[in-house]
């Protein structure tokens, strides 16, 4: 064990006391948003609730979980993100691998990266997006949310940076011994590169649980809405229509903000577990020392 | 772009209210209450008149059934606060299944769609040619389909197939809601009338603090500026703390889009009318923002904030932000519609029991009577594809709807059925083609104040019984702040104490100008109105008032000359 | 050998195919539809009947009376955000790479995520708060050190500043995740044989650790730099009012007023347009450096 120098060791506190500090700050909004989402209206509303509930309910929470349509989108949710991510993955990881060619291993690579590089800058706009889904038959299927956006440029483009940063004798090594692209890829590159894959399949979660507004549009009918979309038409119009002598008590529960807040936490729940999952990747490198050899 | 909820909201909520007790009504009530402009009321006669004469030689029953039953494909806006009873969905529902039974039309839904994102569904089907049979559009993309001519003129077939209660109830504010959807002297679509009446400003206050104070009731601007002072400095809440704020006012100015804490109700007590058309003088229309009117309101807010008398911050908080003070019993003057009590004031009652709201009529800063200003602007059509076979169909399920809640059928066995049912799910929200009569509310409070002295409920429809009960709960002390809003809007003293006398009084102020924009409007309004708001704000919280001048005359040369122009001529035309 | 190249290239196109095939039909054939922006575009008529304009759509725009400070806000507002997501997010990143402690160095990593998830909407009503010149938290630790309430939100001195900081704020956390993969693939033996020539400790941050991450850094650099002129739209949206409309009106907050009025596709379609093109030369210009330069292929 090394011995720290004083200097090292003051840096050291410094260090923990900021990070500690930044943490606290990024979390506080947070506590007030999940203590919102328990109070009920009244003091929601006069904003009065700080870090602890005021008026503890459920109501918010049983507001927008009693619909049976909640569990629906629950299903589409789970089999959007399942298939878009793997589908997504799969197209990226190869692309990457081939666009990390140097051009003198794979002519027109140059070219293909631009090709790809142009769809982030340039878009039709929202109209002939929508009418290409509707022509190749996918409107109001679940595949009108995983293929259109299969290809998400930006992460092929991180990841095939991640894969040239990688040493060159272990391609090389492969190549000697045979192996054809695909098993190189297979055997080689992602095995070595589980930071980079963990970094983009989190991305690639995130944006497929996220995604709501293309739930919305392109879906002919709520049972088809993911969970996102779905938690958007509660709480995005807030139905005043709600108020009539009867249903009147709804509204005192379930003032915008309260279930507002609910629908930020149902949504972003399960994402929050996955980011310390995949995050073990993140904390040890990998290590090449015996490629160098 | 999902954040443009507010105007919905107040929409949402005002035909709610509308709807809601529209599920019942008497029509003795309707015509007596009536206010209708004789002018108008003669045109409706005459088209009446009309249409009973091309009517009568083809029988034509509004409510007939088709023999063969005729399909209807159609797309439905829904929310996420919608309940269904148990198997129906909105595809197949207790009116779908009337609408086959009953007049044998079949209800086919080519799409559903969330509200919010409705009109943009709308408009990618429009663009990619899957249009439905019946069309539910938003004004601009009526105007469009005009244009393009893809939809059926509806003229004829409204003429014939109205049932005269239907033509009542859409005449009732004058011939503006048809007009509206009017293109070239032709009717082209449906308009969603819903009544603008609703939404007249009030001035709401404190009433338990304006006992304690021993304050007058507010009678001209001067009792608003001393209620307002007296809610500032002399500590309204007995905490020891200068800590509660006059005014309540928001950074959109206007409570048109909010329904609360708004400038107009102000603004009009000054005879300023910001953002209307008005008559002027020589009978031509002017803009109201540019009128010196304006530059006197503005004046006095400025003294008022510059005293403390307005809530400091109002220039960054939205309608959310700006409802907490009063949540939290720290605010107690604003000017906002009639449901105020069921949001925001709820909270304040919920955060404290003694807490009090009461609506009062706006008040003048002469002896002229102030008089709310009423922007008729109806946004929501129901147009018929161009080629579709039976385009009366539409008008036929206007007539039941209307027939069903607010003619003869309308009986408790009907609204329990049709309307709400007795677990209390609003079934009527499931009706393809809604309409709404303006009076409906001021008509429940009126009815529920008599049987309230009388004791005596048996003249009291269904829904006016409903409320009769929340507000009796309230009163025997055992009701909660939602009993407590029922109260302070249809009962003795609610809000629509105040709206009757704008109504007996005839207090109203339209908007002269309801077309759909012109062209100089459409390039050139976003800047006037950013403009405006820029100035109008600074001014209030201390910039000098001569940049009112100076924004009267940018707004004349950045376009604001030409579209006087064009409207001049639009209300020549029209 | 030729041939023998040849035949390897062959799997290679194949593997793009796939991506090619979706990009060609979601992203390249609606394309087309930007032509949108010189028509008087409705969808009642559609691309092929509505009226062709020429550049009316992108005169409208240039010739409104706000337009020049817009821009500028704009570009003002994008270039802080830009330079502070790529700085802050990296120093971020280097910090947790010194904590030993993996536990804590996970719990910090989670927390600061967070903020990513939440809407504009809601955090515009925290930071109304924390900013109030009466009440918020901020202002009261202003006072303490003697200095004057701000009125962060209604001042156009601080207004853009608010904006880069809150931006911050939301988003290091999640840019920071990039970086950390990027530490992670530096190969460890860099370290050791920096230490057996006795680099220091923040040598060796500076040679192994800094250059190890370089490519990332200008990659990011480079993409972020078609944002040039994407301020924020959600943001500024919840956060903007009438009194600062003079240091925080954007591109995207102006369109979207305009669209208020009348539904005007051919206007945003323009403006999209005119951004992609500022976009397009700028990650073109810093590609062909990069290779001119340094000999450097950035994507």
């Amino acid at each position: 064990m090394y011995r720290l120098s004083p200097s090292r060791r003051l840096f050291l506190i410094c260090n923990y006391i900021v990070l500690s500090g930044l943490s606290v700050i990024c979390l506080l909004p947070l506590i007030n948003i999940l203590a919102i989402s328990f109070s009920s209206s009244g003091p929601a509303i006069a904003n009065l609730v700080k870090f602890w509930p005021v008026e503890f309910t459920f109501s918010s929470y049983k507001f927008i979980m009693h619909k049976q349509e909640f569990l629906t989108a629950m299903v589409v949710t789970l089999k959007r993100f399942s298939l878009g991510t793997i589908i997504s993955m799969v197209l990226t990881l190869l692309a990457a691998y081939a666009l990390s060619k140097e051009e003198s291993a794979f002519k027109g690579r140059t070219l293909y990266a631009w090709i790809f590089m142009l769809t982030i800058l340039f878009n039709g706009g929202l109209i002939p997006w929508y009418i290409a889904i509707n022509q190749t038959g996918m409107l109001d299927t679940i595949w009108a949310l995983v293929i259109p956006n299969a290809v998400q440029v930006f992460n092929v483009i991180l990841l095939l940076n991640f894969f040239r940063g990688l040493p060159k004798e272990l391609e090389e090594a492969a190549f000697i011994d045979g192996a054809s692209h695909l098993t190189t890829l297979i055997r080689v590159f992602i095995p070595v590169s589980a930071p980079a894959l963990a970094t983009i399949t989190l991305f690639t979660i995130v944006y497929h649980w996220n995604s709501w507004f293309d739930g919305l549009l392109l879906m002919n009918s709520p049972a088809h809405y993911p969970l996102q979309s779905y938690l958007q038409t509660v709480t995005t119009v807030r139905d005043l229509t709600l108020v009539s002598s009867q249903s009147l008590n709804d509204l005192k529960d379930v003032s915008d903000r309260t279930s507002k807040s609910a629908q930020l936490f149902l949504g972003a729940l399960p994402i929050l577990f996955a980011y310390p999952f995949l995050q073990r990747y993140f904390i040890k490198g990998i290590v090449l020392g015996s490629v160098k050899e | 772009m999902k954040t443009s909820n507010k105007g919905f909201l107040v929409i949402a909520l005002m035909l709610c209210i509308v709807l809601v007790t529209a599920c019942s009504s008497n029509n003795k009530n309707n015509n007596s209450n009536s206010t209708m402009p004789t002018s108008t009321a003669t045109a409706e006669a005459t088209q009446t008149a009309e249409a009973t004469k091309s009517a009568a030689p083809e029988e034509i029953d509004p409510l007939g059934k088709y023999d063969t039953p005729i399909e209807i494909s159609t797309a439905r806006g829904i929310t996420g606060s919608m309940k269904f009873p148990a198997g129906d969905t909105i595809d197949n529902n207790v009116w779908t299944r009337s609408y086959l039974e009953d007049m044998g039309i079949k209800v086919k839904n080519d799409w559903t769609a969330d509200e919010s994102t409705f009109e943009q569904k709308m408009n990618v089907s429009i663009a990619s040619g899957n249009l439905p049979d019946l069309l539910p559009v938003k004004a601009v993309q009526l105007k469009q389909l005009v244009d393009a001519n893809m939809v059926e003129d509806l003229t004829d077939v409204w003429n014939k197939y109205a049932s005269p209660l239907t033509k009542q109830i859409f005449t009732e504010e004058g011939n503006i809601a048809l007009d509206s959807a009017t293109f070239g002297g032709k009717l082209m679509a449906i308009p969603a009338v819903s009544g603008s009446f609703d939404a007249s400003t009030l001035l709401w206050v404190r009433s338990d603090w304006l006992k304690k104070l021993n304050l007058p009731e507010p009678k001209t601007i001067d009792d608003v500026v001393k209620i307002a002072d007296a809610f500032t400095n002399q500590d309204p809440d007995g905490n020891g703390k200068k800590d509660t704020i006059g005014l309540e006012l928001q950074k959109e100015l206007y409570e048109r889009n909010s329904g609360y804490a708004g400038i107009d109700g102000f603004m009009f007590g000054f005879h300023a009318y910001p953002r209307f058309w008005i008559k002027d003088a020589s009978g031509n229309l002017v803009n109201g923002s540019i009128q010196p009117e304006v530059k006197a309101a503005l004046l006095k807010l400025q003294e008022m904030y510059k005293a403390g008398l307005i809530d400091k911050e109002f220039g960054s908080k939205d309608t959310n932000k700006a409802a907490e003070a009063q949540g939290a019993g720290k605010n107690g003057l604003s000017y906002g519609h009639m449901w105020n009590p069921l949001f925001p004031f709820n909270a304040s009652r919920d955060n404290d029991p003694k807490a009090d709201w009461t609506a009062y009529p706006i008040v003048s800063v002469d002896e002229k009577p102030a008089m709310p200003g009423i922007t008729q602007s109806i946004n929501d059509f129901t147009a018929v594809k161009k080629g579709y076979a039976n385009p009366e169909a539409a008008v036929k399920m206007l007539n039941l709807y209307i027939e069903r809640n607010y003619g003869k059928s309308n009986t408790l066995e009907t609204r329990q059925k049709y309307a709400k049912t007795p677990d209390g799910i609003e079934v009527f929200k499931f009706a393809v083609i809604r309409a709404g009569s303006s009076k409906q509310n001021l008509n429940v409070h009126l009815s529920v104040t008599e049987a309230l002295k009388s004791k005596d409920t048996s003249k009291l429809d269904p829904a006016q019984k409903d409320t009769y009960d929340l507000v009796t709960k309230y009163l025997n002390g055992t009701g909660t702040s939602a009993e407590w809003a029922q109260d302070r809007i249809f009962g003795e003293t609610g809000s629509y104490k105040a709206m009757n006398e704008y109504a007996n009084k005839k207090l109203d102020f339209y908007n002269e100008f309801y077309g759909t924009p012109t062209a100089t409007m459409a390039a050139k309004q976003t800047t006037l109105e950013k403009m405006e708001y820029e100035v109008f704000t600074k001014i209030i919280m201390g910039d000098s008032i001569d940049s009112f001048d100076k924004f009267v005359a940018d707004w004349k040369k950045v376009g604001g000359d030409e579209i006087t122009k064009e409207v001049n001529e639009w209300y020549k035309n029209k | 050998m030729l041939r023998n190249t040849r035949m390897r290239q062959l799997p290679l196109h194949l593997m793009l195919l796939p991506a090619l095939v979706i990009l060609v039909i979601y992203s390249y054939y609606p394309m087309a539809g930007a032509v949108i922006a010189f028509q008087n575009f409705t969808p009642a008529k559609g691309i092929f009947r509505s009226e062709w304009i020429g550049f009316d759509n992108f005169n409208y725009v240039a010739n409104l009376p706000d337009t020049l400070r817009v821009v500028w806000n704009t570009v003002f507002i994008a270039l802080m955000k830009i330079i502070a997501n790529l700085v802050l997010p990296i120093i971020m990143a280097l910090l947790l790479n010194e904590v030993i402690n993996n536990r804590f160095k996970r719990i910090v990593q989670t927390m600061i995520y967070l903020p990513h998830f939440l809407s504009w909407v809601i955090l515009s009503g925290v930071l109304i708060d924390i900013l109030s010149p009466s009440t918020g938290i901020v202002n009261h630790f202003l006072s303490l050190l003697g200095i004057e309430p701000i009125y962060f939100l209604g001042n156009n001195d601080w207004f853009p500043f608010v904006l880069v900081a809150s931006d911050v704020w939301k988003e290091f956390g999640f840019n920071t995740i990039i970086y950390l993969a990027a530490l992670t693939s530096i190969n460890p033996s860099l370290y050791e044989a920096a230490v057996v020539d006795g680099a220091s400790r923040w040598k060796q941050t500076l040679h192994v650790t800094l250059s190890g991450m370089l490519p990332i850094v200008i990659l990011l650099m480079t993409l972020s730099l078609g944002n040039v002129l994407n301020a924020g739209f959600d943001q500024i949206f919840n956060l903007y009012n009438p009194q600062v409309y003079e240091s925080g009106d954007i591109i995207d907050t102006l369109v979207y007023r305009l669209g208020f009025v009348s539904a005007q596709f051919g206007v945003a379609t323009a403006v999209g347009l005119f951004k992609s093109v500022v976009s397009l030369i700028l990650i073109s210009a810093s590609y062909f450096l990069a290779y001119r330069l340094a000999n450097y292929r950035i994507f």
